[in-house]
């Protein structure tokens, strides 16, 4: 089943053109990982499933992206609602300055999704249990979220942004900043996470891409150049162009 | 597709000396199997030491195949037709180095044999050994010219060998009916012929990788059997 469909979608900054015409479906409850050369327009198509574009003033985007078959850029959608639908993680971990508890219970609190303390308490310990985190933090979440590990940040970002429970999460490199240890945590989490989850994963690791993946698209100069089964982009790609990048031919 | 050189110069260097070493190393192959057919027809028995004795050579490509294949994984991690370059290189080296063992065992039961053969054994066994060495020589073009078509045809006409093998057994056997005196060469004549439709299997095998690194499908189908004899079973 497709959780998200883009057609024909084209992204401006400016006059300059970010993406070309991209047709893409994912699956829901797989990991889809986009790669490709940085500038290539991963985050850009990334940020159209989100409407993160939106904040860029010189950005335009045109076309559809449909997610649960519903057109998340018509005019009327609510842009707060489908951004509680559709989280996102980023590079740099960035939790708020404040303690592990309450990095996870603001956004339940402002949703209002819990209704008394012990209803919260249970939100934040079973959003940190399914970020991988809780077994570490458990005795100090009322210190604060930036005293912990790189790796722990990221994770705790993670709890943060299904703490909401999201049916989509988007992550850009969110491993870029971690050593390969908190990396394969995060890896672990993510095929955890897929159960619950769509996820979308933007990454310049060739081999993260074939660790996480299920399915991965392969951008080149605004174009999705190649999408299929992670499988065979790895083994066997269709496009030469998607051939030279991986096995590092390119340029 | 068409390959660009690698970005990274030592990565291409090493894929180039793979493909070169698995080049020579059939090569290799190919000469033990001349020299061992060779020997046999000509009751020569220093050329079947020189086989024997060069069997190592074979084998020490393998080792060495196994080790670069081993570090490219494990260093470059290939990708797409990198990867089934390296995984195909592994296979058909051990392909290739059963095929050294098989012409050293040529080699090693014309030692035993002390007299010459019927002319009509040693052309029977011939035309199998002729178009093993051809069949050999057409898919170690293939994987230079990285040609799936022409890997298929070697893959296709394994069921010519199968038939001239029947064909050589049944002439052994009728020999060794004839007299039994002839068992005990007539019985290393069954196991020669043997070798020689098994150098054929494995030629088939090293096709099918061929046709795999070219293209990422694997050959369909059962593979083409000649006729049915329970000797070749
Ligand atoms: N905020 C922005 N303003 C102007 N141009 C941008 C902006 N963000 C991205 N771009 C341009 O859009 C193209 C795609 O960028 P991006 O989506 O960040 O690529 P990637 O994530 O693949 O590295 C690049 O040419 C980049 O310079
Ligand atoms: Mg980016």
């Amino acid at each position: 089943m497709n959780k998200i469909e883009a057609k024909n979608v084209d992204v401006y900054y400016g006059a300059k053109q970010a993406l070309f015409d991209i047709n893409m479906d994912i699956e829901a409850n797989k990991v889809t990982a986009l790669i490709g050369p940085s500038g290539c327009g991963k985050s850009t198509f990334l940020r159209c499933l989100n409407r993160m574009n939106d904040v860029i003033d010189i950005c335009k985007v045109s076309g559809v992206v449909k997610i649960n078959d519903y057109d998340i850029n018509q005019k009327d959608t609510d842009v707060v609602r489908l951004r509680e639908k559709v989280g996102m993680i980023f590079q740099k971990p960035n939790p708020f300055p404040k303690t592990i508890y309450e990095n996870i219970s603001y956004g339940p609190e402002i949703h209002g999704i819990a209704q008394s303390k012990s209803e919260m308490d249970n939100i934040v310990e079973e959003s940190l249990r399914k970020a991988a985190l809780w077994e570490e933090v458990k005795d100090r979440i009322h210190e604060p979220g930036t005293g912990l590990s790189g790796g722990q940040q990221q994770r705790l970002c993670i709890a943060r942004t299904i703490s909401i429970k999201p049916e989509v999460i988007l992550m850009d490199e969110p491993c870029s900043a971690l050593d390969p240890i908190a990396t394969a945590q995060i890896e672990e989490l993510i095929d955890e996470l897929r159960k619950e989850h769509t996820i979308i994963i933007v990454t310049h690791s060739m081999s993260q891409a074939a660790r996480v993946s299920q399915n991965t698209g392969f951008f080149h100069l605004g174009k999705l150049i190649e999408v299929g089964s992670t499988d065979k982009i790895f083994k066997n790609p269709t496009q030469q162009q998607t051939q030279d990048y991986i096995t590092g031919r390119f340029g | 597709m068409n390959e660009k050189p690698h970005t990274v110069k030592s990565y291409e260097d090493q894929l180039k000396k793979l493909n070169n070493d698995l080049v020579e190393m059939g090569a290799n192959c190919e000469t033990a199997l001349g020299n061992a057919m060779k020997a046999i027809s000509t009751n020569d028995h220093n050329l079947a030491d020189d086989v024997i004795n060069s069997d190592m050579v074979i084998d020490n490509f393998e080792s060495q195949i196994e080790n670069e294949v081993v570090n490219l994984i494990a260093l470059r991690q290939p990708m797409a037709v990198d990867l089934r370059e390296t995984v195909a290189a592994l296979k058909m080296s051990s392909d290739l180095e059963r095929i050294g063992d098989l012409a050293k065992n040529i080699a090693k039961r014309t030692k035993l044999i002390n007299t010459h053969l019927p002319n009509n054994l040693i052309e029977a066994m011939s035309r199998i050994c002729i178009l093993v060495q051809k069949q050999l020589k057409i898919v170690l073009d293939s994987y230079l010219s990285r040609s799936s078509d022409v890997a298929q045809t070697v893959w296709e006409s394994d069921e010519q060998v199968d038939d001239l093998t029947n064909k050589c057994m049944e002439e052994v056997i009728s020999l060794i009916k004839s007299n039994m005196e002839n068992i005990e060469y007539g019985s290393h004549l069954l196991f020669v012929t043997k070798n020689l439709e098994r150098i054929g299997d494995h030629t088939t095998n090293i096709a099918e990788q061929v046709f795999y690194l070219v293209t990422g499908d694997y050959l369909e189908g059962e593979r083409p059997k000649g006729s049915d004899s329970e000797l070749t079973k």
